[in-house]
Order: structure tokens, then sequence, then C-alpha cells
């Protein structure tokens, strides 16, 4: 019987003590922040969506060939003896025309290793986390702007399913 | 426990789909009445082939998948198969790399298991602490935000070193939070660890002994709940963690007897603490230096084997790779620390209640991406 009463007296005791503690917190400002309305600040790593800066691309396929998940698809050709030769932001002559550059960021894991891979740093990682699309297609992106001239003559870079 | 079972025995299932199982996991209880006659864990609802999967992925992209198997503490996860492949290959790491590496993997395990206190009381009933633990630690997670650009999958270790450096100023923030959280955890004892209810609720129920614990081959803070003292970080360091003053606690059986859920948590709970004085010791430690100093240019270990084991939060975690000298490992098995807790298990479960069965699965805190892998 008196283990009893003082079983109920040491709960009340014990509740007591971390309500006062709990308490403190009601005059305390919240930490939440109501997502659509306000939003973080990205850091500046952030690693989200992907994005190609496709003009200091050299189509060399580091990337495709770094990438765990597969989910790059780099093709190429050689540009002819007789185009105006191409150079990259960096100074790299862009001796590939990359035609097709693709990335499923569907099947991305966002490990970030392809930006590490990429010699002319044009592959990065944004900070853009807002971009869910209604079909699983729109999820591949297509950063080539340039055609092939040759389409029969061309070489595929990477094994990739893309 | 001996329990006269009346013979009435009902089947019971638990999961997957039960909020306290912390993942996908199915347990079948026997119970007879209110007491559990037998709970047998039926695993494997979060397979992804990590093992044989990693055999088609060269060296430096398996780092990205290890992150996946134990979500709550990437950062462990790809330290021991980052050290693993160093061990294989024979590289060292500069200073600067393995204190940075300290810092992040104390402070991943502080994460770990604040998020393992959290839970626990949140499964005993307790609302509060689950929402303060995943307030403090959002801010270790910011901190790994800023250094390596994601919140939970890091990818941040890689072979040879790290892919980036930390930001300037990270060591004062660190320092900052680690004031401002150090007190903290007075607040959540005295809110949880302390509270008449939570006590009367874990402590002297799913009791392991340490001969069972030992036997079982339970690690961590679950054998450290039992009373044994071993570390992997104190018995056999790696990355220089002897050169840290920091003690190994363990279960001191003040509630009850020695082994019990109560005990298990605690552990926890106060090797948070140890964790900040390891991380506090690593920032005064640390020198420039440059982290990717040794990252090799091809990742092609030599033709070997190797096992490498060191603590993660959930206690030791072992990487055996088998290299035939090709860029791809041969064969990688993990052996996990949480797939071994699930074996004993079923024996801590056997003759208490259904309600204990909670209570002794979220002290045990076992991530189900691990275990099935
Ligand atoms: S972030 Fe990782 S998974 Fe995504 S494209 Fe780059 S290498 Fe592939
Ligand atoms: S690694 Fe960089 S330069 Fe090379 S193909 Fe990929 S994006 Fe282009």
């Amino acid at each position: 019987m008196l283990t009893y009463f003082r079983n109920i007296g040491q709960g009340i005791l014990t509740i007591v003590n971390s309500m006062a503690v709990a308490s403190r917190h009601l005059f305390k400002p919240s930490v939440t922040l109501q997502y659509p309305k306000e939003k973080w600040a990205m850091p500046e790593r952030s690693r989200m969506r992907l994005h190609n800066k496709v003009e200091d691309c050299i189509g060399c396929g580091q990337c495709a060939r770094t990438c765990p998940t597969d989910c790059i698809l780099v093709k190429t050709e050689k540009r002819g003896k007789e185009e105006p030769p191409v150079f990259a932001a960096d100074g790299t002559a862009k001796k590939l025309r990359t035609y097709v550059f693709d990335i499923d960021m569907a099947l991305c894991c966002y490990c970030g290793l392809c930006t590490f891979a990429c010699p002319t740093q044009c592959l990065v990682m944004t900070g853009d986390y807002e971009y869910s699309v209604y079909s699983i297609d729109e999820h591949i992106y297509h950063f080539a702007k340039e055609k092939p001239l040759i389409p029969a003559g061309s070489k595929e870079q990477s094994p990739s399913k893309g | 426990m001996e329990v006269n079972y009346s013979g009435d025995i009902m089947t019971l299932n638990m999961g997957p789909q039960h909020p306290s199982t912390h993942g996908v996991l199915r347990l079948e209880l026997k119970t007879d009445g209110e007491i559990v006659a037998d709970a047998i864990p039926h695993i494997g609802y979060l397979h992804r082939c990590f093992e044989k999967h990693v055999e088609n992925v060269d060296y430096a992209g398996v780092v990205p998948f290890t992150d996946r198997m134990d979500y709550c503490a990437a950062m462990n996860m790809e330290l021991g198969y980052v050290l693993a492949v160093e061990k294989l290959m024979g590289i060292e790491v500069n200073e600067r790399t393995r204190y940075l590496r300290i810092i992040m993997a104390e402070l991943g395990r502080i994460a770990s298991h604040l998020i393992a206190a959290g839970t626990y009381g949140n499964d005993i009933g307790s609302f509060t602490p689950f929402l303060w633990c995943f307030r403090d630690r959002e801010d270790i997670l910011d901190f790994f935000e800023e250094t390596c650009g994601a919140r939970l999958l890091y990818n941040y270790n890689c072979i040879g070193g790290l892919t980036q450096d930390i930001k300037p100023g990270l060591e004062d923030k660190i320092l900052k939070f680690l004031d401002r959280f150090e007190p903290e955890v007075d607040n959540l004892n005295r809110l949880l660890s302390d509270n008449f209810i939570f006590i009367k609720r874990t402590a002297d129920v799913g009791i392991l002994s340490p001969e069972k614990a030992i036997s079982y081959g339970v690690t961590g803070p679950n054998l450290r709940g039992s009373g044994v003292r071993f570390d992997v970080r104190k018995d056999e360091p790696y990355l220089g963690y002897e050169e840290f003053d920091f003690d190994v606690q363990v279960g001191k059986g003040e509630h009850g007897r020695l082994g019990s859920c109560w005990d298990r948590y605690m552990v926890r709970i106060r090797e948070v603490l140890e964790s900040c004085k390891i991380v506090r010791q690593a920032i005064a430690k640390l020198s420039p230096g440059d982290v990717r100093e040794n990252v090799p240019k091809r990742i092609k270990p030599p033709k070997g084997e190797v096992y490498m084991r060191t603590e993660c939060p959930r206690g030791e975690l072992g990487y055996y790779i088998v290299s035939d000298g090709s860029p791809k490992p041969y064969r990688l098995k993990v052996k996990s620390p949480c797939f071994t807790v699930m074996s004993a298990f079923r024996d801590m479960c056997k003759g208490t209640m259904i309600a204990d069965v909670i209570s002794i699965l979220g002290s045990i805190d076992i991530v189900l991406g691990e275990i099935d892998r």
C-alpha cells in the first residue's frame, strides 16, 4: 500500500519536474518554418538538381563513367578539321561535338561524384530542389544544344542507359 | 524467465508497417494472453541487394551506396568503407583529414543517438523529447549540409581523403553548438531519463545479461548497456582515436537489473556527451592541410582481402572486401551490428508483456536499412 502511494508521488514529482523543463519552451521562439510560405536559404554547396553549362562541356564523358547509377548519357562526334575551333570558358579546346547530353534525374542518387570528375567544372549541382513533375519522363533533362552533322559516323561515349 | 504458458497460443503479427519498428520489420509474436511466448523477427523488406550490386560499381562509386545502409548515421557508414579500402591499398591520410573525419563521425554519432533517444521516448509515449532531439539534430545536419551539400546521404568521405574541405568558420559554429547543446542533454535527462513512468516502462525490462550479450555477438551501446566495457575506438583504435581522451560508458544497472532497456538507453545519452568531448579535442588539434592530398588518381587495389572494423553508433561495423585487382570489388561483405542484436532480440522478448516488446525494440535501436542492406 505504501509503495503504491510512493509510486504515485514519485510519478507526479518527476512529471512536474519535466513539465517545468518543458514549459520554459512556451516562451521561446519557434524553430520551425512554414515551408511553402517561408523557405530556407540553401547553402552554396547544396547538392540538388544537376545543371550542365553545356557551352563549357568538352564531351569527355568522365561524368558518365564515374556515375554509379549510369544516369548520364553522353554522345559525341569529332568536329571536322575545317570547322572553326571552339573553346570552353577555361580555354580547353572542344574537339568533340556533344550532341546528346541527357541526365535522368529520376535515377540520379545525388552523390555528386560526376561533378568532382568533370575536368572543366561545367557540370554542377544547384540548390534548386523544387522540380517535381507529373510524368517521370520529364525528369530526363536534355542539355545538349548542338546537332550532329554526320549521324552515321557518331560514336557513343558511354554504354549508359540514359 | 520461467513462465508457465497456458498453451493457448495466439499468433500476432506486429509490423511490417508498425510505427515503432523503425523501418519495415515484421515480428511474429506468439502470445499467450498478454505474455509473449516467442517473437520471431522477419527481415528483408528493405533488401536492396547492396552487396551484390556493389560488385558492379567501382570502388569510389560504392561510397554513396554505403550511405544508404544506415541512413541515420551515413557518415559513420562511409567512414568504415573508405578505411577498409585505404587499408587494402595502404593509403595513409594526413592529419587534417583524420581529425575532420573524426569530427564528422562523432557528430554523426551524436545525431544518430539523438534519433535513438528521441524516437525511443516517442515509442514509450513521450512526444516532447522527440521534437527536442530532432531540433538539436537539425543543427548537426546543417553543419553537414554546409560542408558537403547533403543533409542525410553525405558522400563526404572518399578513398584517400575527403571530397572537400570544411568551410572556414565551421569549427566555431560547431563549438558554439556544443556549448548550447551540452546543457540540453541535462534537460533531456530531466524530461525523459529520470521520468518515473519512463523508468517503470524500461528498467528491468528486456534484460540482456553480459554473458548472453557476448555469446550473441552483440556490439556497441547494446553490449555496453550490459556492462561490458568494449568499444572498438578504445580496444582497436583506428584513425588515431588513441590520442583522444574519452571514457567508454557502460550500463550500471541503476534501476533494476543490469542490461535493461534503461541501461541501453542511458549508455547512448552518456555517449553523446563523450562524443562532444572528442569533437572538442579534435577541433583543438585541427591543423591546416590539404584533404585531397592522398586521394589516388586511379583506385585499383592490389589482389587481396581486408577486414576493417569501426565503431558506428549502433555497434561494430565491419567491411570485408575481397579484391581481385580489378577496379571493382570482387566481393564485399558487411558485418552489420543491428543484425547481430536482432538475433538476441528473440531471447530478450521471451516471457515479457506485449507492451514491453516495443520497449525492447526501441532500446536496441536498429535501423532496418542496415539489417537488410
Ligand atoms: S550525382 Fe551521382 S548519381 Fe547523379 S548523375 Fe552525378 S554521379 Fe550520377
Ligand atoms: S565530365 Fe564535364 S566536360 Fe566531360 S562530358 Fe561530363 S560534363 Fe562534359
